[in-house]
């Protein structure tokens, strides 16, 4: 191995700091991407310290190192597997306890490691002294004290790192030790791998065993299964005499060392009393004032991106649409200019002024309420609601995500813990109305009928959410989860990490979503120039006219909505030859345009999103579900409507 | 078994009130398995998880801390049966109503 070239882990719960530490280190030389094979992702980035070249890489934030998902997956494996010169384990001061109990696993790895103490403030504000000296002494883990949003002990840490990797090259990793029976039977277990050659530490391997862990007994079955049954053997005992199955008084004899550790370690200076996160959590979780901060808090959030975005997306049209004449005079008008500007720069343009306007406030927001802790208040406030379709609280995220755009909402679902639920999430989010939906339901029906008409669209839409939830909830197999979510103190966030991962996550949009629109832009500029429309306007003539009741050209328009929805509107306009609808349009026609707009069918964008993290059968699926559906329900809107209208 | 001795003080989680505090007894599983015993199920492992996904959450459970013997304070609980606010080993917990009936405490006095 290269001498000058080092490979760091950041390892530790949710919500601790961990990004935080991460941009510090590698400030812009990130790189975002996915565990192979995984939808995890995986944030990597580089520095140079000390003649060092150091990839540092950010590993999920998890509480424990089980099987429980993907991501404690993917962590454990990563350490066990790939063996980083070091790891960081970052650990919130202010809940020591909880944290260490992660230190203790990363420690049964024997990996070479340090400790960020973070969020020292915060401890100290809630009247938490950290004696650093003691805490070093009982883990034998070299400890920094930190506070990662201020960078302070960030130097400090790294150096600690370093030196760590260069003293300790052949040292082992020191351990705690649990209760007396437990450690009995560990060291059995270990006598006799003592032959055995094994990828993991054998102390961790004998721990792994008796819990029971599934992956680790497939391994150690494959070349020793005599362990394996040893080790189920001594696990019953272990069972009978504590009345607990073995994995409880594994993760009991974990918390009990933790707790002393900490209980050593701490020193509680000030009785603990109400202080201001306090007293605003208890306002945004309490049964009324909660919901009516969070009530407000949403429109506030809709009304300025709505209005931001709608100002802005203008500016910028205006300045994009000024080169046209540039453009013909280079293209000329002809067929070629034709295809050039009306296919790939106005794809491009429509592009850029739903992504920049739209998007980019929407994410900075999204990261502020997270870091800060407030979506957690908002996922315990809805749990109820969204449990009515079968998902819990955290649901609630990326369907609000959805209002603005469905892209990063499908993303979003990766919140959620099982596979069944981000599907689930994810096919519920493709329902709800985005940004561009709302110009049609506004621009159409909002204008020309009434804004109580697209409230009522508004509110049919969102009864479809759940009667479609519910109805996939049924028929998707599997048991339904319920919440189980920290929800940390509140804390001003750190402003430059949130503008970091609002700038990878646009990104990660423009990657999905911009080819797909130029490329779909540019092949209906084709259609058009070689005059296929009327022949697929007639072709679906069937659908449109006859059983929606509305004029053949729609056709047309709603396969331009498959790009961005709003171009539908923008179409119509265009190809009905005038943007004074109610001359065209009846109003009923205005209803059920509107409500097949709605629900026909995630853009082309959000498909592709679906396709990444669900593959391509089950995004056609509710693809092709959604269109069938909209048709349907749009077609049975047209004769309850013509009843009363 | 300790299940025998087990006395009415145990209780599931919703049954405290706000403010009020219990010590973890322990988990139970959800309906498919409440038929077996504990003792003797959970060491084959595979088979709980061929039955369901319940086990992975009590595991999620422990591993935030509650443990059996933890003490653990309701702080409150959302309108219209939402989820349990509880206080573990320093930490603020939102539990889903289904997760918290399924914890059993012993209430303290």
């Amino acid at each position: 191995m290269n001498k000058k070239k080092l490979l760091i882990a950041l390892a530790g719960n949710a919500n601790v700091g961990k990004s935080v530490i991460f941009n510090h280190l590698t400030g812009l030389h990130q790189h975002i991407g996915n565990w192979p094979g995984k939808t995890v992702e995986r944030a990597e980035g580089t520095l140079h310290f000390k003649g060092y070249t150091i990839d540092i890489v950010d590993l999920p934030g998890i509480y424990s190192l089980s099987t429980y998902s993907l991501e404690e997956l993917v962590s454990r494996k990563y350490i066990a597997v790939e063996r980083p010169d070091v790891v960081i384990n970052v650990v919130d001061a202010s809940v020591l306890e909880r944290n260490l109990f992660f230190t203790l696993q990363l420690m049964e790895l024997e990996t070479p490691m340090v400790i960020a103490l973070n969020q020292m403030d915060i401890a100290k504000s809630k009247g938490v002294q950290v004696d650093i000296k003691k805490l070093e002494k009982l883990l034998g883990v070299p400890v920094t004290p930190t506070v990662a949003v201020k960078g302070v002990g960030i130097a400090k840490l790294l150096e600690t790192a370093i030196e760590t990797v260069e003293k300790n090259k052949a040292k082992k990793q020191s351990q705690v030790t649990y209760g007396e029976e437990v450690e009995t039977k560990i060291g059995k277990l270990m006598e006799k791998m003592k032959n055995v050659e094994l990828v993991y530490p054998q102390r961790y391997v004998a721990i792994k065993l008796l819990e029971g862990d599934e992956e680790i007994e497939r391994e150690i079955q494959r070349v020793a299964p005599e362990i394996v049954v040893a080790a189920k053997k001594l696990a019953d005992e272990i069972e009978c005499i504590h009345g607990h199955c073995c994995s409880t008084v594994m993760t009991s004899e974990r918390y009990e060392a933790a707790g002393c550790i900490a209980r050593a370690s701490q020193q509680l200076v000030s009785p603990m009393k109400p202080t201001k996160v306090e007293r605003l959590h208890n306002l945004t979780t309490h049964r009324v004032t909660g919901y009516l901060t969070l009530a407000f808090s949403l429109l506030l959030i809709f009304y300025s991106i709505f209005t931001f975005g709608d100002y802005t997306s203008g500016l910028l049209s205006d300045l994009l649409y000024g080169l046209e004449p540039f453009f013909v005079s280079v293209f000329g008008s002809g067929v070629v200019g034709d295809l050039v500007w009306g296919g790939v720069m106005e794809g491009l343009i429509a592009g850029i002024t739903i992504v920049l306007p739209y998007i980019i406030p929407f994410y900075i927001i999204l990261y502020f309420l997270e870091n800060s802790g407030y979506l957690s208040r908002i996922a315990f406030l809805m749990d109820n609601i969204m449990h009515k379709i079968g998902l819990h609280g955290k649901a609630f995220i990326p369907m609000m995500l959805g209002f603005g755009c469905n892209v990063p909402a499908c993303l979003g679902c990766r919140i959620m813990e099982t596979q069944r639920e981000r599907l689930l999430a994810a096919f519920v989010t493709t329902l709800v109305p985005c940004a561009a939906t709302t110009v049609i339901i506004l621009g159409l029906v909002g204008d020309y009928l009434g804004i109580h008409w697209a409230l009522a669209l508004y509110i049919f839409n969102i009864a479809i959410i759940f009667v479609l939830g519910r109805l996939a909830f049924k028929v998707v197999p599997g048991e339904p989860t319920a919440l189980i979510m920290e929800m940390h103190d509140y804390r001003w966030p750190h402003m430059k990490t949130i503008l970091k991962q609002t700038w990878f996550r646009v990104a990660e949009f423009i990657k999905i979503a911009f080819p797909l629109i130029i490329v779909g832009s540019l092949a209906l500029k084709l259609a058009d120039v070689l005059g296929w429309l009327e022949t697929v306007a007639s072709v679906f003539s069937p659908i449109t006219v006859v059983w929606l009741g509305l004029p053949a050209i729609t056709g047309i328009t709603l396969i331009f909505g498959v790009l961005r929805k709003e171009l539908s509107l923008v179409m119509l306009a265009a190809l009905l030859g005038t943007s004074n609808f109610a001359l065209v349009l009846t109003p009923v026609q205005m209803i059920v345009f509107t409500l097949v707009a709605m629900l026909y069918i995630p853009c082309i964008a959000t498909i592709a999103a679906l396709v990444r993290d669900f593959g391509w059968k089950k995004s056609l699926f509710i693809t092709v579900f959604e269109i069938a559906f909209a048709i349907l329900i749009g077609g049975i809107a047209m004769r309850l409507l013509t009843l009363f209208m | 078994m300790e299940k025998r001795n087990s006395n009415k003080r145990e209780v599931p989680l919703t049954a405290l009130k706000a403010g009020e505090s219990g010590i973890v007894k322990i988990i139970r599983q959800g309906q498919m398995e409440r038929g077996l015993t504990r003792h003797g199920r959970k060491r084959h492992g595979h088979l709980i998880h061929g039955i369901t996904k319940d086990s992975g959450f009590e595991k999620r459970l422990m591993d935030m801390g509650l443990t059996p013997g933890t003490k653990v304070t309701v702080v409150k609980s959302a309108p219209f049966h939402g989820p349990f606010e509880v206080l573990v080993r320093g930490s603020r917990l939102a539990l889903g109503r289904g997760m918290a009936e399924r914890i059993f405490v012993e209430k303290e006095q």
